[in-house]
């Protein structure tokens, strides 16, 4: 289970050869340069251009309304009662739906570490959710599992008193942190997985032999190991899920109002049904600079991961 | 057939910083087996990957057959080389591993089988031409290794501690193989080794290295009864050859409080150094044990190693039979009172006895207590 | 004594085989039927969705749902005939096409952070780990105005070059994991035997890292076919793929379950397909490579 890492330096140069070192430099880069400079250009170049878009009052609208405005767009974003309580589903929807699905996937993970017969195939039908395309998933939530009359889930709990509860539009922000869950906690749980195999067996038979029980092995040994599995799901769950999009758009549209609405498909709707660039912009602006705080620790945290796993 | 010729070669992997290989100066002859011996971070192996092209030769040069090799890749040196985990391809036979060579070399298909058919008889993996490396047992996967570099008969064979990850009783059976193999072949063979026994075994002669530097290039006998300095003296030879820092007197040393008398030359000798102390060194098998009380140097044995042809006894000098009360610390790595006597099998000796020793003269080294030089 | 030793030779065994422990027989039982009960319930919605594919509208609608019924085709052959044919093509087509071009630029990508890596390799990686954490959200205005202003929209090859981005950062630090895995002196070896970079890397390399690309490509076929945002934003009619398709059946307000149902199946099919064959590789392919 070990990343064998460590960045092998390219040698030193010699002094009198540093003609030679700068074109056995681009040698090396060489294969390199395609993919850095694709990348570049189809995903950094858009941002920068956001960024100038953020500065502009544009309506697509109303042609020719295009002039700048300096920072008028992000008063107007930052004033909106709207956008905070976008922002605010953002937090919670991502939030939610990461940690139920790290539980359940920490659970399962546990309750799937052993042996037992079917073994693959239980856990190749726990991975199906996350594998189904997202649009088909949430269309299945939305209409056979959440329909108020033909819906299972009415079915099921029925005998409890949810006959005829419509669940999207009486809790649309906890209907669809259930899909979410549904369709995340495959991925929580193989990363568990990954991480119980990843734990040596001696270390766990050491700890038997040092007198602990089953719950004690786990609180003392295993669980400090998966604690980097754990941070590195959260982590990469939460950066997968703000961008949640498809989800929202089939089962809720973001309703009823913006009260389901997370930030893709706020700046979306402002975008592409309300045409206003400039505005949507700044909300990109803003949602990208939240996002780096949040991805620098990320970043952080999966270089840890490669380095403790170079130590391994 | 090829001779090898290190000239003042280094390796530098930082500048200003302490060079892998130092400016090493090195004639392997055609034909001959050399072994380079060391520490773990004594350049051996970085020695060995700049003869294969695989470090840098930072200054100074390598030759092989008269030929430069700065600036040549390994592919072009028409050198083979086994590795210490023998880095056999996964994906292919073992026919094709050791087919490999010569594909690469443009050598056409029946003749390939044809070698690898003839170094798989002499490897004895005739029935394993067939099967994946991971297939194989460890002694198995040596040999392929061994295969692939001999089915094509390069000027210089390389190897990098390629008994390393066998078994102890694999380890000396392969040793003979490998050594039987090259005299066979007559192949210039350069071996990389931390293992002073198969230095000593396998090599015409042998190279001991530290820091980077070489310390000593010679046979293994002289190796082992002339060693060049306390480094050398300390490396080769198992147990080690006992080391001990003591005053020059009148007629020779002094150790343990009693005066070993020194030949009249060698006085002279260390006359000219203006020293007070020196390094003395006696190998194990160098001593005479009597009983206690008897003439000779009072010690008490801490720990016996029985081995059955013979045995070694680990104990402490003292300079009288009084000193060695019995709570006297045991194995206390002290060093300069610790001593390490080899005797016949069986011998009676028993820990805690008391006996006596005396070293041989002949059997004494003496090295310069700071540079370590063979005085 | 080498300077800069990276060989990863650790064959680990896959996430699919940890060290699993037997329990004890009464309480390992009991586990093993609660194990089969989660995986049933995970599985459910996606079986109940292949079931009422199978069922006529009829059979779809009863309270409460019916279980037994008699199969038919009929809502496949109505998918099929209602035109879903050329939205599986062209998901078919970016699906493929970006994934044979995240393969060309990528692997060589790879190469150069791994077997023979540059010098700010750590800079490089970061850069194209850090390109998937910015939200798509925030660029989709410009991209939208750009390929309106190139007059590509509704163009199958817009949503191939976005999918190719999408997918490069994960492919190039998936193979460089795969790259890391072959032990250099495999390499070294192969110099010695006299094979030239290109020789060995098709000889030697290309060999042990074939299954972990085939992981990758299996990867990326599945983000691109699933992939939405772009898709809806981008196309209309000509160029649209599968899940915009689907995207239909909520705006129709009669529901149909068991024709929605059929076309889900559709849908999902081929990646859930793809998902279970790699499905030893996802979670390396989702960390970036930080976990096997």
């Amino acid at each position: 289970m070990t990343v064998t890492e460590a960045t092998p330096q390219a040698p030193p140069e010699r002094p009198a050869e540093r003609g030679n070192a700068r074109k056995e430099g681009w040698i090396r880069r060489a294969p390199l340069l395609p993919a850095l400079i694709f990348t570049i250009i189809v995903t950094q170049l858009p941002f920068l251009v956001t960024i100038w878009y953020s500065l502009q009052s544009w309506n697509l609208v109303r042609p020719g309304s295009q002039r700048f405005v300096g920072l008028e767009n992000y008063a107007t974003v930052f004033t909106d009662s709207q956008f905070r309580g976008v922002a605010l589903n953002s937090i919670i929807l991502t939030l939610g739906a990461v940690f139920i699905a790290m539980i359940l996937g920490l659970a399962i993970a546990l309750l799937l570490n052993r042996a037992f017969v079917g073994r693959g195939i239980v856990r190749t039908l726990i991975i199906t959710p996350f594998l189904i395309t997202p649009v088909a998933g949430a269309l299945l939530w939305k209409t056979v599992m959440f329909d108020p009359t033909y819906g299972l889930v009415n079915f099921v709990l029925g005998p409890f008193g949810a006959d005829q509860t419509d669940w999207i539009s009486t809790f649309p922000r906890a209907a669809v942190i259930v899909a979410l869950v549904w369709q995340w906690t495959p991925f929580m749980m193989l990363l568990i997985l990954a991480g119980l195999g990843s734990q040596p067996a001696e270390v766990l038979e050491a700890a038997r032999m040092d007198g602990a029980n089953g719950f004690a092995v786990f609180r003392e040994v295993t669980l400090p190991h998966l604690r980097r599995f754990i941070e590195l799901g959260v982590v990469l769950g939460a950066i997968y899920l703000v961008n949640t999009f498809d989800t929202i758009y089939m089962m809720t549209q973001g309703g009823p109002g913006t009260a389901s609405a997370n930030l893709p498909f706020y700046i979306y709707q402002r975008a592409f049904l309300g045409f206003d660039i400039g505005e949507s912009a700044a909300m990109g602006v803003v949602t990208v600079v939240a996002t780096i705080i949040v991805a620098t620790l990320a970043l952080r945290l999966i270089f840890r991961s490669f380095s403790a796993a170079e130590e391994a | 057939m090829a001779d090898v010729v290190f000239d003042q070669a280094s390796r530098i992997y930082t500048a200003g910083a302490k060079p892998a290989v130092d400016r090493l100066d090195l004639t392997v002859s055609d034909g001959e087996f050399v072994v380079l011996v060391g520490p773990s971070g004594s350049g051996k192996s970085t020695a060995l990957r700049m003869l294969a092209g695989l470090e840098e030769i930072d200054g100074g040069s390598i030759r092989i057959d008269g030929e430069n090799m700065v600036g040549v890749s390994s592919k072009d040196r028409d050198i083979a080389m086994v590795f210490q985990n023998y880095a056999l391809y996964p994906n292919k036979t073992v026919g094709e591993n050791m087919a490999f060579p010569l594909k690469m070399a443009g050598v056409e298909k029946s003749a390939r089988a044809e070698k690898v058919r003839e170094a798989a008889a002499i490897l004895g993996l005739t029935d394993y031409l067939d099967r994946k490396p991971r297939a194989l047992s460890g002694g198995q996967r040596q040999r392929v290794a061994m295969g692939r570099a001999i089915v094509r008969e390069p000027r210089v064979f390389l190897m990098d501690e390629p008994l390393s990850n066998l078994d102890a009783k694999m380890r000396v059976s392969t040793r003979t193989e490998i050594a039987a193999l090259q005299r066979r072949l007559g192949v210039t063979t350069v071996y990389v080794t931390h293992d002073q026994v198969e230095a000593m075994t396998m090599g015409d002669r042998v190279a001991l290295l530290a820091d980077g530097k070489l310390q000593q290039f010679a046979t293994p006998a002289d190796l082992y009864d002339r060693p060049a300095n306390a480094f050398v003296a300390g490396f080769i030879g198992s147990p080690a050859m006992n080391l001990f820092t003591v005053p020059l007197t009148e007629r020779g040393v002094r150790l343990a409080g009693h005066e070993l008398a020194l030949p009249r030359d060698v006085r002279a000798t260390l006359g000219t150094h203006q020293i007070t102390e020196v390094t003395l060194g006696i190998r194990p098998e160098q001593w005479t044990v009597t009983d206690s009380g008897t003439e000779g140097i009072p010690a008490r044995v801490d720990v016996v190693e029985e081995l059955g042809s013979d045995a070694f006894l680990y104990g402490t000098l003292a300079e009288s039979t009084g000193d060695l009360s019995d709570d006297s610390a045991v194995l206390t790595g002290s060093g300069q009172d610790a001593v390490v006597v080899r005797t016949g099998g069986r011998s009676g000796t028993r820990r805690g006895d008391r006996i006596a020793l005396t070293p041989s003269v002949e059997g004494l080294h003496l090295f310069h207590p700071e540079s370590g030089e063979r005085l | 004594m080498t300077a800069a030793t990276a060989s990863g030779t650790t064959t680990s065994p896959n996430a699919a085989a940890p060290v699993p422990r037997r329990t004890g027989r009464g309480s390992g039982a009991l586990l093993t039927v609660l194990a089969w009960i989660v995986g049933i319930g995970f599985f459910f919605p996606v079986l109940w969705m292949v079931l009422t594919a199978f069922k006529t509208e009829a059979d779809a609608y009863t309270d409460p749902p019916t279980l037994f019924f008699a199969p038919t085709l009929d809502n496949f052959v109505e998918v099929f005939a209602g035109g879903v044919g050329p939205y599986l093509l062209n998901s078919l087509f970016a699906t493929v096409v970006s994934t044979l071009l995240v393969l060309l630029l990528g692997t060589p990508a790879a190469f150069a952070l791994s077997l023979r890596p540059v010098k700010k390799t750590q800079d490089v990686l970061f850069f194209f780990i850090s390109t998937k954490m910015l939200p798509v959200v925030a660029a989709i205005v410009p991209i939208y105005v750009v390929v309106n202003y190139m007059g590509a929209l509704d163009n199958i090859w817009t949503l191939i070059v976005l999918y190719t981005a999408m997918n490069l950062p994960i492919a190039v630090w998936m193979m460089r994991s795969f790259f890391l895995e072959v032990p250099r002196e495999l390499l070294e070896a192969a110099s010695m035997d006299g094979a030239s970079l290109g020789r060995s890397l098709r000889e030697v390399v290309l060999p042990i890292v074939s299954p972990g690309m085939a992981a990758t490509a299996l990867i990326c076929m599945i983000f691109s076919w699933n992939e939405f945002f772009f898709a809806v934003n981008l196309t209309a009619s000509r160029a649209a793929t599968v899940p915009v398709y689907l995207v239909g059946f909520i705006t129709s307000e009669g529901l149909y379950f068991a024709s929605l149902c059929a076309a889900a199946t559709v849908a999902a099919l081929p990646v859930v397909i793809a998902g279970w064959i790699a499905q030893n590789k996802l979670v390396q392919g989702l960390s970036f490579g930080a976990v096997k």
